[in-house]
């Protein structure tokens, strides 16, 4: 699993033009288009603590400021806080002995050993704790703004609705029709010609404006005279952690409220599918959606590269994986990068004219057929596109060829039990013994050969990139009354780090 | 009494610091009650007080001189306790200096700890490294992964943590290991060979 880890040594072209490895792709079935998290659209799923792993629905998370009411962080180090029962010897020493020593309850911190006796709360005799909030000092004023600028909103939102009656009922109006406005005639009628919207008249009432102050009260002489005690002064950290106490010393920490945490559905911006929905008990790591890549895309590795020398050939190694239940053949391309910008400037336009096409016309498109068109069209779903994402131009600075092979392989479907299977491979694959150099499963071990550019410095990274082009077997049916499997070409530009450019021997 | 256990293990078994340490000989003395494991590793002139625990597998190095280990210490394994001057402090010569470990200290899995004086109640917690220009005083805690180098010495109820080694002042000294010290009493002779105890009290 080390590829999630390391630096992104292989790394594919998603469709919007990013580079990421494949761990970070999705892969839009619908589209038959890879996504990455710059374009799908993300939309909050559920809120949840991370710590009592309990959904909070939106709306009370929003009431509580995003944070569990049950669970606090440490506001020493930010890590969570867990209750610990306080020992009871301190009870058994007061003289009513006959009263069962009663259980009593205090947080600590398991990392920096910061407890909530540290700054004096007292111990408290239920688990969940009813621990003392503290009060914002500026709560009232900050109410009052939050009602002065609620009530703004509200009166824009009346006046806005106000508007769009007026334009309704523009050329029904009797006085646009005569050319005399609203205004002239109350003009005329010796009435104020402005009208202000009632509401915005009864402006709500403005808090308090803030005054400055020309005397400032002096610093205190012992800033000056006494040294500082680090122990006893809170870090920046710690200041921004609670931001409307700010407390500068430690003895005024207190416990954080722990902030949610939530899940995420990711959805294509093309056809608004979701390409990623989590489960939704929070204890669950599982999703119910799941299109990542890498469940459909072959998986490229470096197994083993020459020293790379400007100018000369040198062998590369590279593992092909095939994660899908459908057998698949690869072919590989050469990367054309200025060609396949004027491709998608061509498809781009099309695609915005799904909506005009006619009914035919798209069932001719969607014929089940290996035709040059885009497979983009071919697989387009009956909803229309909602955010066209204008794909970038792909940014990496390819200094190395790759002799594109002239032939093709293939690569079986995934086996799950293949790993257990010591009868060897039953698949009686022909291969171009020049391409594939060994093959196991759903795997296959396949010879390049790359130049690197001659002009290039010493220790300089080399990087190659080539076209992957696979059939992709999509599996959704019921969609256009396709029954069968569909079949797609896809293609996919595969970009290699194959490491720093040696010397000549 | 008196009876000085000599280490019959191979020489090619100590550990090679890159240091020319007079090693020859080995001076372990195991007060009753203390419960050293066989497969800990222990080198040069080292006195185990009683109720200390040694896992297998720690090490305790005294190469500079003498190593005191007071009661009730727990030492887990993987832990490297290593008396070892810094280089401008070597070759003076005058005495041995000793390195004093006082009682109720815990070091835990894989520390590595060369300071060159540990007060009591400190508990140093898993992979962390405390260099041997650092002083330690007591009720000190210095956290998973903390790594102190520079020379200090470290007051009463410090307590180092994170990765950027944050100090706080703790309010009570961390609480001595007693269950755990009992417990591991019972069960560790189950398992594992067991150094005799070679000092009467
Ligand atoms: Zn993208
Ligand atoms: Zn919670
Ligand atoms: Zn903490
Ligand atoms: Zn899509």
């Amino acid at each position: 699993m080390s590829y999630i880890i390391t630096p992104d040594i292989v790394r594919y072209a998603c469709t919007c033009g990013l580079l990421k490895p494949i761990s970070n792709l999705y892969f839009c079935r619908y589209c038959t288009q890879l996504r990455c998290s710059f374009c799908v659209c993300h939309e909050v799923d559920t809120n949840f603590c991370g710590k009592c792993s309990e959904n909070i629905p939106s709306s009370e998370a929003r009431v509580k400021k995003n944070r569990c009411g049950n669970c606090y962080i440490c506001p020493c180090c930010e890590q969570e806080l867990s209750t610990r029962i306080a020992s009871t010897k301190t009870l058994s020493d007061t003289e009513d002995t006959k009263t069962t020593p009663k259980k009593m309850y205090y947080l600590s911190c398991q990392f920096c050993r910061w407890s909530s006796r540290d700054v004096g709360i007292p111990d408290q005799s239920t688990v969940t704790g009813g621990w003392p909030e503290r009060e914002n000092v500026h709560a009232n004023q900050l109410q009052e703004l939050v009602d002065m600028y609620k009530a703004i909103v509200l009166a824009q939102k009346q006046q806005q609705e106000k508007d769009k009656k007026k334009q309704r009922g523009k050329y029904l109006s009797y006085t646009d029709r005569t050319g005399v406005t609203a205004a002239a005639l109350r003009k005329r009628i010796g009435l104020p010609a402005e009208l202000t919207h009632p509401l915005l008249r009864s402006k709500p009432k403005e808090p308090e404006p803030a005054v400055a102050k020309t005397e400032v009260e002096k610093l205190p002489i012992e800033l000056f005279t006494e040294p500082i005690n680090l122990m006893d002064i809170t870090t920046v950290d710690q200041r921004l952690l609670q931001p409307e106490a700010q407390p500068t010393t430690v003895d005024k920490l207190f416990p954080v409220h722990k902030q949610l945490s939530i899940k995420r559905t990711l959805r294509c911006k093309s056809c608004e599918h979701n390409v990623s929905k989590p489960e939704y008990n929070p204890s669950s790591v599982k999703f119910k959606i799941q299109l990542f890549a890498y469940y459909h895309i072959p998986e490229v590795r470096i197994v083993t590269v020459e020293p790379l020398r400007a100018g000369q050939s040198c062998e590369l190694i590279l593992k092909f994986t095939n994660p899908s239940q459908h057998q698949t053949t690869i072919t590989i391309l050469e990367l054309n990068l200025e060609q396949q910008e004027v491709e998608e400037a061509e498809v781009a336009p099309s695609f915005d004219n799904m909506e005009n096409l006619s009914l035919q016309e798209k069932q001719q498109m969607s014929l089940p057929s290996m035709l040059s068109q885009p497979s983009s069209l071919m697989s387009m779903s009956t909803r229309s596109p909602t955010i066209t994402v204008k794909p970038r131009k792909i940014s990496e600075n390819v200094n190395c060829d790759v002799d594109v092979p002239s032939s093709t392989f293939i690569l079986p479907p995934r086996d799950d039990a293949a790993e257990y299977d010591d009868s060897g491979d039953t698949h009686n694959i022909q291969d171009d013994t020049k391409l594939v150099k060994w093959r196991k499963s759903n795997k296959a071990y396949v010879k390049l050969n790359v130049t690197p550019k001659e002009d290039l410095g010493l220790n300089s990274d080399v990087v190659c990139g080539f076209t992957m082009q696979h059939v992709y077997t999509n599996t959704i049916t019921g969609q256009m009354d396709k029954k069968e499997p569909q079949k797609y070409d896809h293609k996919v530009k595969v970009f290699l780090h194959l490491g720093k450019l040696v010397g000549s021997e | 009494m008196g009876l000085i256990l000599l280490d019959s293990l191979p020489l090619h078994r100590i550990p090679c610091y890159g240091l020319k340490i007079n090693m020859s000989r080995n001076s372990i003395k195991i007060l009753p009650g203390a419960l050293v494991c066989e497969e800990s590793k222990l080198r040069g002139d080292i006195t185990i007080g009683s109720g200390t625990i040694v896992h297998p597998r720690a090490s305790i190095i005294a190469e500079a001189g003498p190593i005191i280990i007071g009661e009730y210490c727990l030492i887990e394994e993987q832990v490297r306790i290593v008396h070892r001057l810094p280089f401008d402090q070597r070759n003076k010569e005058n005495s041995t200096p000793v390195l004093l470990i006082g009682s109720h200290n815990v070091f835990e899995v894989d520390c590595n700890v060369e300071s060159p004086k540990i007060g009591s109640n400190n508990v140093f917690e898993a992979k962390c490294f405390v260099g041997n220009r650092v002083t330690v005083s007591d009720g000190c805690i210095i956290g998973a992964g903390c790594r102190l180098t520079e020379e200090q010495t470290l007051k009463d109820k410090m307590i180092i943590y994170g990765s950027r080694c944050q100090m706080r002042e703790g309010l009570d000294k961390p609480q001595p290991q007693t269950l755990q010290i009992e417990t591991l009493t019972k069960m560790l002779p189950n398992y594992h060979h067991i150094k005799k105890s070679n000092k009467k009290n």
